[in-house]
């Protein structure tokens, strides 16, 4: 047991190979990744080496990510998109991943009937069944129907399936501005995921700055300026019972040009803050002390 | 006046949307199909036909069709461990094959690819647990889908008997932990399958979650590894085949004398409700319940 157990970080916050990237995070003390398709697919050796090396780095994938702009759609747009899905549950399977991101649609092409929604989410999560994958449903704060996790929890209701959850993203309810009172009406058990992240504005009003900085400016937990709000999810979560991972989904264009161990050094600093500064959980005892007499 | 409980909660029909109407066949992978052979000889199954194109026998007794692939190109042939057999398909009977298959894959169902050869039946399947299939097929009724891909066995009884009056009971699935939730909700949506109380068991293995078929007509079995077997964590699968029989004490007298051994320990042994075969190759077990 180690104090950063439940907490992981994201590829897609470092630069370098997945390789230099696992042994940055398990040398930062990690012992879960957050895993990018593109990393992947973008290996060398191509997606078996890549599968390979996550497995012998002994790291646990917190989920894999991302499919975007599923649901929704109908036609041969549903197809192509039925198709990418499919591909994605077998890299995320082929993982060892038992989580997998999906983000509400920004697409115009797509219902914004929330009933169709569901039964298209249902659908996916149906396909994950037999491969043993949770869908984390996740709204973005420029989705286009969905981009609260108030409605991406009316819709996980609405299909109304076992392995369908939310995931919750911490930026895109600070750049919705959408109320943590709702934290209250979620079943801990259905939130499949939680990303961590912060950002140095307090207004993002349009879409198109959420967009910006969501991709280039995000920072980690205790970094940015809703530290308090960000305390705030988070006990949240933890008194609705939640228990399971926090990962840093920090995407940040500084963070790609630093040295790798610098960036997992910083994500160790605040997943401790989060840990005993904020959730007040204790340190785990030294190791003598757990030694059998 | 009070409601009691069942009036309250009565349902008047069960949906049934494919039509299913029983198991048309259950298929083993194995690379020893003569030694699976030998084993369900011993449970009464007599060989009967042979695939035209593919190393596949059809066995049979009563009403049940078995069938054992042994094409060494099918990858779930290739894919079986140390030799043991493993359950890879179990075929419905359906109103119509083509609608069925079509409203699964509509439901989120992973198709599989027909490699039927000429003249052969495509028989719309698919994906199950562990790289099994679910097959649809429509034509039970008016003839016998054997007839076109395999060459009968000449002098052998096409329809032997079933021994002790066995037929197909249910099939045994070993799921992941905390799994339950997810495969009872595919069933229902996918199959219309119906969980049936956890009071309400049946034979002498009653862990985990029991289903019915709309039909009535089987049982599906749904079993997570206990919380203790922490490292549990081998891949989920078809694991045994339920048969029913009228009498089972006359059911394990009969195998016996055919050579099934049966699991006899203190807390699992045969009795009126059921009993349970002693695995041989390794996985390959029977399961006999009271009907």
């Amino acid at each position: 047991m180690s104090m950063l157990d439940g907490y992981g970080m994201d590829t897609i916050t470092m630069a370098g190979t997945l390789e230099a990237k696992l042994a940055a995070m398990k040398g930062a003390g990690f012992s879960q990744v957050m895993l990018m398709a593109r990393d992947l697919v973008t290996h060398p050796g191509g997606v078996q080496a890549a599968v390979a090396a996550v497995q012998a780095s002994g790291m646990r994938p917190t989920g894999f990510q991302v499919l975007r702009d599923f649901e929704g759609l109908s036609g041969h747009l549903h197809s192509y998109k039925l198709d990418i899905a499919k591909s994605m549950l077998q890299m995320c399977a082929a993982t060892g991943s038992k989580v997998l991101l999906a983000c509400s649609s920004t697409s115009r092409h797509a219902t914004q009937d929330l009933d169709a929604i569901a039964a298209d989410l249902k659908k996916l999560a149906m396909l994950a069944v037999p491969l043993g994958i949770q869908i984390a449903y996740e709204a973005l704060s420029w989705g286009r129907t969905v981009n609260e996790f108030t409605t991406s929890w009316d819709v996980v209701c609405r299909a109304d399936c076992p392995n369908l959850g939310i995931g919750i993203d911490s930026f895109h309810i600070f750049a919705a501005k959408t109320s943590l009172d709702a934290i209250e009406e979620l079943d801990p058990s259905k939130i499949f995921l939680v990303q961590l992240s912060d950002f140095m504005w307090q207004e993002t009003p349009t879409f198109e700055e959420r967009m910006t900085t969501a991709r280039t400016f995000r920072v980690f937990p205790g970094e940015g300026v809703h530290t308090e709000q960000l305390a705030d999810l988070v006990l949240r979560l933890d008194r609705i019972g939640y228990r399971g991972d926090y990962s840093f989904e920090v995407f940040n264009d500084d963070y790609q040009q630093l040295p790798l161990d610098t960036v997992a050094e910083r994500a160790r600093k605040s997943a401790t803050w989060l840990h005993q500064d904020v959730l007040h959980k204790a340190a785990p005892l030294p190791e003598w002390t757990r030694r059998r007499a | 006046m009070t409601l009691n409980k069942v009036d309250r909660e009565a349902v008047p029909d069960m949906p049934n949307r494919l039509g299913i109407a029983g198991i048309e066949f259950i298929e083993y992978a194995t690379s020893r199909p003569q030694a699976l052979g030998q084993v369900l000889e011993n449970m009464g199954f007599r060989p009967v036909a042979r695939h035209r194109s593919r190393e596949v026998t059809l066995y049979r007794q009563g009403s049940m069709n078995l069938v054992v692939n042994a094409s060494p190109d099918d990858a779930r042939v290739s894919g079986t461990v140390d030799g043991q057999p493993a359950i890879s398909a179990v075929a419905f009977r359906v109103q119509d094959a083509l609608k069925a298959h079509t409203r699964c894959l509509d439901l989120g169902a992973w198709n599989v690819d027909s490699h039927a050869q000429a003249m052969e039946l495509h028989i719309p399947a698919i994906h199950g647990p562990g790289g099994s299939r679910f097959y649809f097929v429509d034509r039970w009724q008016e003839f016998s889908i054997y007839d076109i891909d395999f060459k009968p066995i000449p002098t052998v009884d096409p329809n032997p008997p079933a021994l002790a009056g066995m037929s197909y009971f249910g099939v045994v699935q070993y799921i992941g932990a905390a799994r339950s939730a997810d495969w009872q909700t595919y069933y229902e949506h996918m199959f219309d399958f119906s969980s049936i109380p956890d009071e309400e068991r049946f034979g002498i293995l009653p862990k985990g979650k029991l289903m019915k078929s709309p039909c009535g007509s089987f049982l599906w079995q749904l079993v997570e590894p206990e919380p203790w077997m922490d490292a549990d964590d081998s891949p989920e699968c078809l694991q045994r085949i339920g048969f029913g029989v009228p009498d089972v004490g006359l059911a394990v007298a009969t195998l016996k004398a055919r050579g099934v051994e049966f699991v006899e320990s203190t807390r699992l042994h045969p009795e009126d409700r059921g009993a349970l075969t002693r695995a041989t190759l390794g996985s390959v077990a029977f399961e006999l319940v009271h009907q």
